[in-house]
């Protein structure tokens, strides 16, 4: 079927069950977690999964702590996006991240801690209401959200916390940005160690401008590495923001 | 960690319905009305001054009988040490700290949680006296609180979300914060923990809704203070009253925070013991350590200052709570002064505006440092014999028994103020030390005593005592024994009461004017903590955190015999009266 016909059949279907009774089908098939992830995530806007919304992740994953995922909906650009939201259906903390593409493309590739193995959803918001959700599975034996940070238990973390690399290339796939933040991303749930994770960051040009904003949750792994796609402009010089506790973030690239 | 639950958006919603008369954003009129407002406990101290005192009559001495507890909250986790925090009650909230840099925030009617917030805190945190916290401030849509690797966090009160975080000091270098902080004009005004590793005490003032620095002062002389980025003036006059370089190490700190009283618009801040313990090593005053030093918040300059120890030998720390009151001396004439029950085991009466001592008398039986504090020259009359002995190039000096001990004739735990009757209730502790100095060195981030002490009770009955003072006579109106020592603070109302915990678990209430027991409650864990009041619906509830702790269990030499038996605990009590 055309792509946006089947988002106009959606859309139809929307405003048509004004209970929202008529939920899209999972393709993934019966999980029986989507039901909650829709009404607490994606409730407010006519819903349709949308296979241009891309989900990669690997189909088995080794290691649970530190799951690659990258989300991709440059597909979708043109009809206006204003946020992605990502969850995790069977992760004792639902939400992963939000990401906001201001000026930049719609790609945003990180990592992850699962639980056990689950859905991973990336609902992209459009301007106009609509919620497009791409899903992908990942297998795996799980447990990361529950084990205690690696830097948790290093002396003299909070020397090192918050330290930003970062590096801007133009490759054979695109112009990409890449940073890392050292930061331990607890996730609460381990036994007497309180969540304590980055919830904040701006990406800025030379002007100050945000061209990108990311709300990373507990879920994000352990010194979190992003990866983004500039569409074109290596223009971000200042990366900031901050975690749950206050503590500041504050990279330049030169 | 924040946890939001369900409970909350529900509190709130009905908490806009009914309590629109107190709800808002907290600003400076309402914590300068603090004492008086009966709704709502803004402050430590409950109001500005410290006098603990309330206007409300509803629980009183002929109905007391009936108080039974509200519900109780509990802080869980393993973390169960010290819970010296004074509540803080605001739009139908109640916000409290815990051990090791904990807050909550908890609906006042129900003790449902509402949000929870951790610091996280690094490995290497340096408090000398136990992981304790004493409580927040409150101002705009902020309650504001400082942790043990002093840093102040501002949280949002509806969420509990950080809204801003500065970090006061490196506490690698061994700084902490324990104290509440004083809101005073929209300043955030807080001081420093670290006295025992020759840190330098100061006192800082912050934008209260942004954090931003704009004053800082000070209490060692020789050091410079900043006002808005600008020097602002050394502190005092550089080696007047220390030799050498002692005073680039000189602690001083002023860990237990401070008061404010709009009448004479200074902020009143008590310094801790000059360092090292040792007062050989630096022979002169050693100014300001040890005193109440009172600040001006427009201008961030010292106004006054009154040393209670000159040249300290025995960690007496002058951090106590300087409250303010209308005074009433000899002549008749009616003075804003100062009341202080110093670790030195004299009270002090200061003239609020200048800083004249008007009156001081013992309020512990054995003083053995000092035989009286001199009225005409406001220092102490020494008892040389008393001093610990210079080690010289010998490993140890000579061996005084001093009392009180460092731990003091009163430590942490606040005294009150009751206008009805005149008098003071002061949580006292009869207790004495082996003390002698040895040879020191400062390293950066190392205790810095310079000493060795053995704490040991002086009666066989009793440690602690609540004692009621007339400060212009220093006459003991009555007092009540307890045989561990005292370390949860005051509180007194206009119902004729005086509240406290005791270290043995109970909440106690006395007749204000004669010290009978009316009332006692065992919370399950030793009370180190001060009971606020205040009224809700139209009726009037009494709370105070429970959880046996602070720095006795840690320094209590002799003393463990009588407190070593107490189990830890952590939870906030609220009573009130039964229907």
């Amino acid at each position: 079927m055309n792509p946006t016909l089947s988002a106009v059949i959606s859309l139809l279907l929307a405003l048509l069950s004004p209970a929202c009774a008529a939920a899209p089908t999972d393709p993934l098939g019966d999980r029986g977690r989507w039901p909650d992830m829709q009404r607490q995530f994606y409730a407010d806007g006519p819903i349709s999964f949308d296979a241009r919304v891309r989900v990669e992740v690997p189909a088995n994953a080794e290691d649970a702590m530190n799951v690659p995922v990258a989300v991709d909906a440059r597909a979708v650009a043109s009809e206006g996006i204003e946020r992605i939201v990502v969850v995790a259906d069977y992760n004792p903390i639902l939400k992963v991240l939000e990401f906001e593409p201001v000026t930049v493309a719609p790609y945003l590739a990180f990592r992850i801690k699962v639980q056990q193995s689950t859905p991973i959803r990336a609902g992209v918001k459009l301007k106009d209401g609509r919620w497009l959700i791409g899903s992908a599975v990942v297998a795996s034996q799980g447990g990361g959200c529950t084990a205690p940070s690696n830097g948790r238990g290093t002396p003299g973390w909070e020397r090192t916390l918050n330290t930003v690399s970062a590096r801007q290339f133009s490759s054979a796939v695109g112009d990409r940005l890449r940073f890392s933040i050292l930061h331990p991303m607890d996730t609460g749930l381990a036994n007497g160690i309180p969540a304590f994770f980055i919830d904040e960051l701006n990406l800025r040009d030379a002007g100050g401008n945000t061209v990108a904003r990311i709300r990373p949750a507990e879920p994000v792994s352990e010194n979190p590495v992003f990866t983004l796609d500039l569409a074109g402009a290596l223009t971000v010089v200042q990366i900031d923001g901050r975690d749950n506790n206050g503590n500041k973030v504050l990279g330049t690239l030169r | 960690m924040q946890r939001k639950t369900l409970s909350m958006l529900v509190a709130a919603a009905f908490a806009g319905a009914s309590l629109a008369a107190v709800a808002g954003p907290v600003t400076d009129e309402m914590i300068l009305n603090d004492a008086k407002s009966t709704g709502d406990v803004l402050s430590f101290g409950m109001g500005t001054q410290g006098q603990r005192y309330s206007t409300l009559n509803k629980i009183n001495t002929t109905n007391i009988k009936k108080l039974v507890p509200a519900w109780a909250f509990q802080f869980g986790g393993e973390k169960q040490r010290g819970q010296e925090s004074q509540p803080l009650v605001h739009d139908g909230k109640i916000f409290v700290t815990a051990s090791y840099s904990r807050m909550y925030a908890v609906d006042a009617l129900t003790g449902k949680e509402l949000w929870q917030y951790d610091h996280r805190l690094p490995e290497g945190i340096m408090p000398c006296c136990d992981v304790v916290n004493r409580g927040a401030a409150l101002y705009d849509n902020l309650v504001i609180f400082g942790t043990l690797d002093a840093q102040l966090v501002a949280l949002d009160q509806n969420t509990g979300k950080v809204v801003w975080k500065e970090k006061l000091d490196e506490f690698s270098a061994g700084y902490s914060y324990t104290a509440a902080p004083l809101v005073v004009k929209g300043l955030v005004v807080t001081g420093v923990s670290g006295g025992e590793f020759g840190i330098v005490g100061r006192v800082d003032a912050r934008d209260a809704k942004t954090g931003k620095l704009v004053w800082t002062r000070p209490v060692v002389e020789g050091h410079m203070g900043y006002l808005n980025g600008q020097e602002n003036g050394i502190t005092g006059e550089t080696n007047a009253s220390w030799p050498g370089d002692t005073w680039k190490t000189g602690g001083s700190s002023t860990w237990l925070g401070g008061t404010y009283d709009p009448k004479t618009n200074l902020i009143y801040m008590g310094t801790g013991n000059p360092a090292p313990w040792n007062s050989h090593t630096r022979p002169g005053d050693n100014l300001y350590s040890c005193s109440t030093v009172a600040i001006n918040p427009d201008t961030g300059k010292i106004v006054w200052h009154y040393q209670n120890t000159p040249n300290d030998g025995w960690d007496f720390d002058g951090v106590n709570e300087f409250v303010t009151f209308d005074f009433k001396g000899k002549d008749g004439k009616t003075v804003r002064a100062g009341g202080k029950a110093d670790r030195n085991g004299f009270f002090f009466v200061n003239d609020a505006t200048t800083g004249k001592l008007l009156n001081a008398f013992p309020f512990v039986t054995k003083h053995t440092w000092a035989d009286k504090i001199d009225l005409e020259t406001g220092r102490p009359v020494y008892n040389d014999d008393n001093r610990p002995g210079n080690p010289g190039a010998d490993k140890q000096g000579k061996t005084v028994f001093s009392a009180p001990s460092f731990l003091g004739g009163k430590n942490q735990q606040q005294i009150a103020y009751n206008p009805d009757t005149g008098l003071f209730y002061v949580p006292a502790n009869e207790w004495g030390m082996d003390i002698w100095n040895e040879p020191i060195s400062y390293k950066k981030g190392a205790a810095f005593l310079g000493a060795g002490f053995n704490i040991k009770p002086i009666y066989d009955d009793y440690i602690g005592s609540l004692r009621a003072f007339d400060p212009k006579t220093g006459k003991l109106a009555w007092e009540v024994k307890n045989n561990a020592p005292l370390w949860g603070g005051a509180m007194t109302t206009k119902g004729g009461l005086v509240f406290y915990g005791t270290p043995e678990g109970q909440l106690k209430a006395l007749d204000a004017k004669s010290g009978k027991e009316l009332w006692a409650f065992q919370t399950g864990s030793g009370v180190v903590a001060p009971p606020v009041t205040w009224e809700q619906g139209g009726e009037q509830y009494i709370a105070v955190v429970s959880g046996w702790g602070g720095a006795v269990p840690l320094w209590g030499g002799d003393v463990a015999k009588r407190v070593n038996y107490l189990n830890q605990g952590g939870a906030l009590w609220v009573f009130k009266l039964a229907k």
